[in-house]
């Protein structure tokens, strides 16, 4: 059903290397997916599978050792100087740590309004009346709070402001980077309830990175789980959760703590740690702490298949075949 | 629950900072009992004083610019106003205490076996080949694979779920009747997080310990305890069994905690239940309710006069709110 649409990003084989030519470290080792127009894509996995320098490369803030992203079907990957400047107004992100992603030193409005003094796209009355509209659509009054410095806020505030920079150039896409996850929960509870609204009021695009699974259900339209720089499910978050295909995705979600006295404890808790991404396991990924894997998880790297509409899958024993 | 011994009893314990700013009640009267094998849970936002509390129980406070009073008797030692040489009797051998963060818990520049003889040998008086066996049956008691080899490596050369298992065995040396664990899973993934509360409960049952676990999570809580705190601005706002705070809770607080945080059981997209404003400040606290400003049930009184615990039906379960839900709301919670 969403093939019939064209994909606002689409990426494809995505790598990204860090380290030396003796010591590769590929972060990223070949991601595919596409964002649709208006949707949400949540990005979940644990801490060193990739999620954040996935989308840090799709802002080319560091750079893709090889493969495609096509924004609005232009190739950003290729693109230098004016023209990557251009293509980084129809993408903004926003970081985890609200406090370090403002400069202390400078005004609420000031921040804001930086975005829009760089393309000189409005000025004067028209520039006032902008900063003041975004700072009250985010839940800052601009009368009261507008002058004050950022070192003034606290951390749910700064990330409201961080929220109407990035809206200032009227962006397609918004990466979003674990933006809830250095605050509490009634102040998380507020941001996320922000950010639908903004996101329809916009008709924003959202990527959004996170580690919890309950904060990613919450928000997303569709739900991709990577582990060890490799995608290995994307499908609807309700049968996602519901019946995983990927073993990886089972154990997260086993793993996962429900503020519920009733939830059953889940017995199995996934042995061992993630290995190191210098030196990954050959065929998938997943197989050294798999219970179900074989021989030919270690032979061969199973590619990512379609399950059913929508929901794809990289393994080569899908949970949905043993279930039946 | 009078049969069994308690083995801490906190009496309207307040520890006050002395700030620049005027004085800053970090923890105002908070009084609770612990049971002898009991894990009990203290939940409350950043800012609320569940870690001032866990520090103040275990007697750990800067000597100057505090002021603490109440009392913290743990198995008949009274904490509060004790020496440092008094409490070093006390400390990891009846007390001890796991931190959130295990890179700074130990020693950078120190074998992690070393870490663990040195509690050994100074509080136990085991001499050094009888410490080192010890130490490398902690570490294999913790789940560290192949505990003889790991004795001589350096915090630095393990993972971070590693890491607190190493904190965790050294919390362990001197058997301790109390482990106050700090946020023992925040900066872990979910996978390594579910290994350590595992761990942690598995521990509790075979060493017979009692647990206080603290942390800002309602997941980490719900199945692992068997009474549960929330603190707001630095008092308890209710305390009861963990099943009768998630389920049959009575302050306002308690209920936005859990309606606002999302739950992998709702559909996507479902909305959240979010409060408005933030937790207030301790230095100009309220003279009422710390939560009236917050919250929508909240009268003139609610402004006026700070509410004390009051039992609800259930016996053990107390709350402090002048306008509580209502009861027997079952179990739609």
């Amino acid at each position: 059903m969403s093939d019939t649409r064209q994909p606002l990003l689409r990426v494809r084989d995505l790598t990204v290397n860090f380290g030396s030519h003796r010591h590769p470290l590929s972060a990223v080792a070949g991601v595919s997916f596409d964002i649709y127009e208006g949707e949400t894509l949540g990005l979940v996995g644990e801490s060193g599978c990739g999620k954040s320098t996935t989308g840090k490369a799709l802002m080319r803030i560091v750079e893709p050792s090889s493969g495609s992203i096509e924004l609005e079907g232009v190739e950003i990957t290729t693109q230098k100087g004016k023209a990557l400047r251009n293509l980084r107004t129809r993408m903004q992100m926003i970081f985890q740590d609200p406090i370090s992603s403002l400069n202390p030193r400078r005004r609420a409005k000031d921040i804001v309004a930086e975005p829009l003094d760089c393309w000189k796209s409005v000025e004067g009355d028209e520039r006032t009346a902008l900063v003041n509209d975004l700072l009250s659509k985010v839940g800052i009054d601009p009368i009261v709070y507008g002058n004050r410095y950022a070192r003034q806020f606290s951390g749910g505030q700064c990330q409201r402001i961080s929220i109407a920079r990035s809206l200032a150039m009227r962006p397609k896409l918004l990466i979003c980077d674990e933006m809830v996850s250095a605050l509490d929960v009634s102040i998380q509870a507020q941001i996320l309830n922000l950010l639908e609204d903004l996101k329809a009021e916009y008709g924003l695009t959202l990527l959004f990175i996170a580690h919890d699974l309950a904060v990613v259900k919450n928000v997303s339209d569709r739900v991709a789980v990577m582990y060890l720089g490799k995608m290995c499910e994307i499908g609807p978050p309700d049968t996602l959760y519901d019946a995983p295909e990927h073993p990886y995705t089972q154990f997260l979600l086993g793993a996962a703590l429900e503020a519920d006295p009733d939830s059953p404890l889940h017995g199995e808790v996934l042995v061992g740690e993630p290995p190191s991404p210098m030196n990954p396991p050959s065929g998938c990924r997943f197989r050294t702490r798999c219970p179900f894997a074989t021989d030919k998880c270690a032979a061969e790297e199973p590619l990512l298949v379609e399950m059913a509409p929508g929901h794809t899958v990289a393994c080569h024993y899908p949970l949905s075949l043993s279930r039946t | 629950m009078s049969l069994t011994p308690q083995l801490l009893v906190v009496k309207d314990l307040s520890t006050t900072f002395d700030t620049p700013a005027g004085p800053l009640a970090a923890v105002g009267g908070v009084s609770f009992d612990l049971n002898q094998n009991e894990t009990m849970g203290i939940v409350g936002e950043s800012g609320s004083g569940k870690t001032v509390l866990a520090r103040t129980v275990m007697g750990l406070q800067p000597r100057s610019k505090v002021t603490v009073s109440g009392s913290v008797l743990l198995n008949g030692f009274e904490v509060v106003g004790a020496s440092d040489v008094e409490k070093q009797k006390i400390w990891g051998l009846q007390v001890a205490m796991i931190f959130q963060d295990p890179m700074t818990s130990l020693n950078p520049v120190m074998r992690i076996g070393r870490q663990i003889d040195e509690i050994l040998r100074v509080r136990l008086g085991m001499d050094r080949h009888a410490a080192k066996a010890r130490a490398i049956e902690l570490l294999e008691l913790v789940g560290i694979p192949s505990p003889a080899e790991r004795y001589h490596v350096f915090p630095g050369q393990l993972s971070g779920g590693m890491r607190q298992r190493v904190v965790i065995a050294t919390a362990l040396a001197g058997s301790p009747q109390l482990l106050l664990a700090d946020e023992p899973t925040t900066g872990l993934d979910v996978t390594i997080q579910a290994q350590i509360l595992n761990l942690l409960d598995e521990i509790k049952e075979r060493m017979k310990m009692s647990v206080i676990l603290v942390t800002h999570d309602l997941g980490v809580v719900a199945t692992r305890t068997s009474r549960l705190i929330v603190m707001y601005a630095g008092r308890i706002v209710e305390m009861g069994s963990t099943r009768d705070v998630f389920v049959n809770h009575r302050m306002p607080y308690t209920r936005a905690l859990l309606d606002g945080s999302p739950k992998v059981s709702n559909p996507s997209h479902t909305r959240l239940l979010a409060i408005p404003g933030r937790p207030p400040n301790l230095l100009k606290l309220p003279p009422g309710c710390s939560f009236a400003p917050r919250c929508s049930f909240a009268t003139d009184r609610c402004h006026k006069e700070r509410p004390e615990l009051q039992p609800a039906n259930t016996p053990g379960h107390t709350f402090a709110c002048w306008n509580p839900l209502p009861t027997n709301r079952g179990a739609s919670a």
